[in-house]
């Protein structure tokens, strides 16, 4: 039995927050998505599982999580690999290094949102520069934003201009953190750079590696602002993702029931999946 | 097998101040093919900043390193026929035991059967043998170790080994056997084995030549015999051995050396300055005894502490404020209070301003240890 005294009520508003924000919505979307509530009939009444059904019916949904996967996945491995590389060329010392590094993080002080107007303005098939400097090259311009293809590429692009430095800096202060003595072990045993790098450095890297790629991971997971400025999940439904969809559905639609289903399917699939990723990366990088 | 020569060596890690702090002052040292040396000395005296130029790692501000008489100073490490132990384990932590091994002699573009015979060799001598495929990050930290100091026996082109005090991370009971197989390896391959340590056992058991360090300058360099029974510097008298030397304040008048609680006769063969007059009287404590005669030459004082050491005790006399140390077997029997001490003269080392006065019969006195410039001093 919990004995009370004064000391718990310190926890009170802690507790008071937790239940606000997180317990009690949780719950109440839980109750909703048994619930028809929407723009017409607004209420909790109780249809039972159909909000279920029809979501395991809905290919849209689907098509937008797998999609969801490739863009989230496919940015997050570019940035990785962009932000080692930057990374390992400010590492060692260059002229220039404080401006440099500085200079790389500048992307990611900007507003995301903002930043994709821009974008949607560099990348615009007429007006934009984009194509002029594509043409300029003497290609045919590109239909940036016009063809399911090149738009899924367009957001990558932008998702990892904006997020690479982020990768940069973790990736740069795990490199500024390892021992010297691998380095001179290596140099004796007459490791070129090549094996250096893949002997040495990556492995010493893993647990930051690790690190840096989960919490790209769960930030890309919820990508959803560059879609909705920079092409609205179109053309058709070629960009769109698991949280524009469900915010089409919500607060567009209004089907308020249907949209709460769809959210808490989406939680439980990306809890599961992002802790699959975690134990797999752990496991196979970090294993010390 | 190479003779790896010092020439003139100074090293400074701020090159660009203008009144740079030298690590490593201007010295000459000589190391001979197939000796082993151990460098001893305080921390951050200049030990790992020797070693470190002497593989490459570190390029000297001046000076140069010869190897067999050939300037080596600007060649990469990876072109020194040296090999390199660090104080803590370096493994590649992907690799197994035996591909750690073989590392060296991949990056050196080895046939595979001659590789698999160099690591099985090695592997053999290190007590590696039934662990070969086991993942090198797996194994106890001693074994971590052996893998580090295989790295550099498994290649046939290393002709001196550099240790930066190899044996921190190992187990007390370890440390002797490994430094036994030091030796067996020294004496197997003929290789020049450099150790850079601060525990003077270490440095005792494992070396023929000592080189004793401070401050960046080389203050003393011989057998550990010579270092013990004839310091040339009181910091090196201090230095070695425990408990350390003592040194007793004496002034010289009349032809004898008056001290506190007595007079000593100056030691046979010891000419002394004509300018000298305060001197410092060395004795090791084990040399120091309880004596019954009251003659000028023994000195009177009062025991003051008695430390049990199990296989000794020290004890601690005070004679006029001075302290003097003896270190005497455990079954001695130790007088009350007042007690008579006689300092055996051929065991009395004599200090002016620190550095030995020789006697006539010393063969290797450096009147003046660490002058720049000098010519290169052979050792061992």
């Amino acid at each position: 039995m919990l004995k009370l005294n004064h000391k718990h009520f310190f926890l009170l508003p802690g507790l008071i927050v937790l239940v606000a924000i997180i317990i009690f919505p949780l719950l109440f979307t839980l109750r909703v998505s048994f619930s028809s509530w929407d723009v017409v009939k607004p209420g909790l009444d109780w249809i039972g599982g159909k909000n279920y059904v029809r979501l395991f019916e809905d290919m849209r949904f689907w098509e937008a999580l797998s999609r969801l996967s490739l863009m989230a996945v496919g940015s997050v491995l570019i940035q990785y690999i962009i932000g080692f590389g930057l990374a390992l060329l400010v590492w060692r010392d260059i002229i220039l290094k404080r401006f440099v590094r500085v200079l790389f993080l500048v992307p990611m002080m900007t507003t995301p949102v903002i930043m994709s107007v821009i974008w949607r303005t560099i990348l615009h098939e007429s007006l934009g520069p984009a194509n002029d400097i594509v043409q300029v090259l003497g290609f045919e311009p590109l239909n940036w934003l016009s063809t399911g293809g090149m738009a899924v590429l367009s957001v990558i692009l932008v998702e990892v201009w904006q997020w690479t430095p982020f990768m940069f800096l973790l990736l740069l202060a795990g490199l500024l953190s390892l021992p010297d003595e691998p380095y001179m072990a290596a140099a004796i045993d007459g490791a070129g750079a090549f094996r250096t790098f893949f002997s040495v450095t990556f492995p010493l890297m893993a647990p930051i590696s690790v690190g840096a790629l989960l919490i790209r991971l769960i930030e890309a997971s919820k990508l959803m602002e560059t879609v909705y400025v920079l092409t609205s999940g179109g053309p058709g439904t070629a960009t769109e993702t698991s949280s524009y969809y469900i915010y089409i559905r919500g607060l567009r639609d209004y089907q308020i029931g249907y949209a709460a289903s769809l959210s808490l399917t989406y939680l439980v699939i990306m809890i599961i999946s992002l802790t699959i990723i975690a134990k797999v990366l752990t496991y196979k990088m970090a294993r010390d | 097998m190479a003779t790896i020569e010092l020439s003139r060596i100074a090293h400074t890690y701020e090159p660009d101040s203008d009144e740079p702090v030298y690590a490593l002052k201007e010295l000459n040292l000589v190391w001979n093919d197939g000796g082993t040396y151990a460098l001893l000395g305080p921390s951050g005296c200049g030990k790992t900043t020797m070693l470190n130029i002497i593989s490459g790692l570190i390029r000297p501000s001046r000076g140069n390193v010869l190897f067999d008489g050939v300037d080596f100073t600007d060649l990469p490490t990876s072109k020194r026929n040296i090999a390199q132990v660090f104080q803590f384990p370096v493994i590649y932590t992907l690799m197994t035991v035996e591909e750690n091994l073989e590392f060296p002699l991949v990056c050196r573009r080895m046939p595979k059967k001659e590789r698999s015979r160099r690591v099985r060799e090695v592997a053999e001598l290190l007590n590696l043998r039934d662990k070969l495929k086991r993942p090198a990050r797996k194994l106890a930290p001693d074994d971590k170790q052996m893998i580090s100091l295989g790295r550099g026996l498994v290649r046939n082109d290393v002709s001196a080994l550099l240790m930066d005090e190899p044996l921190t991370v190992i187990d007390p009971q370890l440390k002797f056997e490994i430094r036994r197989k030091l030796k067996q390896i020294n004496e197997h391959y003929g290789l020049t084995m450099v150790y850079v340590t601060h525990d003077q056992n270490e440095a005792m058991t494992f070396a023929d030549t000592i080189v004793v360090m401070n401050d960046g300058e080389v203050i003393q360099a011989g057998t550990p015999q010579e270092l013990y029974n004839r310091p040339e510097t009181t910091y090196v008298g201090y230095f070695i051995g425990s408990p350390a030397m003592n040194l007793i304040d004496s002034r010289y008048v009349d032809g004898r050396l008056e001290t506190a609680g007595g007079s000593l006769p100056v030691p046979e063969g010891v000419s002394i300055p004509p300018d000298v007059q305060t001197l410092q009287v060395g004795i090791r404590p084990k040399y120091v005894r309880f004596t019954d005669a009251t003659t000028p030459e023994t000195l009177s004082g009062q025991v003051n502490m008695v430390q049990e050491l199990g296989n000794s005790r020290v004890v601690t006399v005070e004679i006029n404020g001075e302290k003097i140390r003896m270190k005497l077997s455990p079954d001695t029997t130790i007088p009350e209070r007042e007690v008579r001490l006689s300092l055996p003269e051929e065991h009395i080392c004599l200090y002016a301003d620190g550095v030995l006065l020789c006697r006539d019969e010393d063969n290797v006195c450096l009147s003046v240890p660490h002058q720049p410039g000098s010519e290169a001093e052979p050792m061992g």
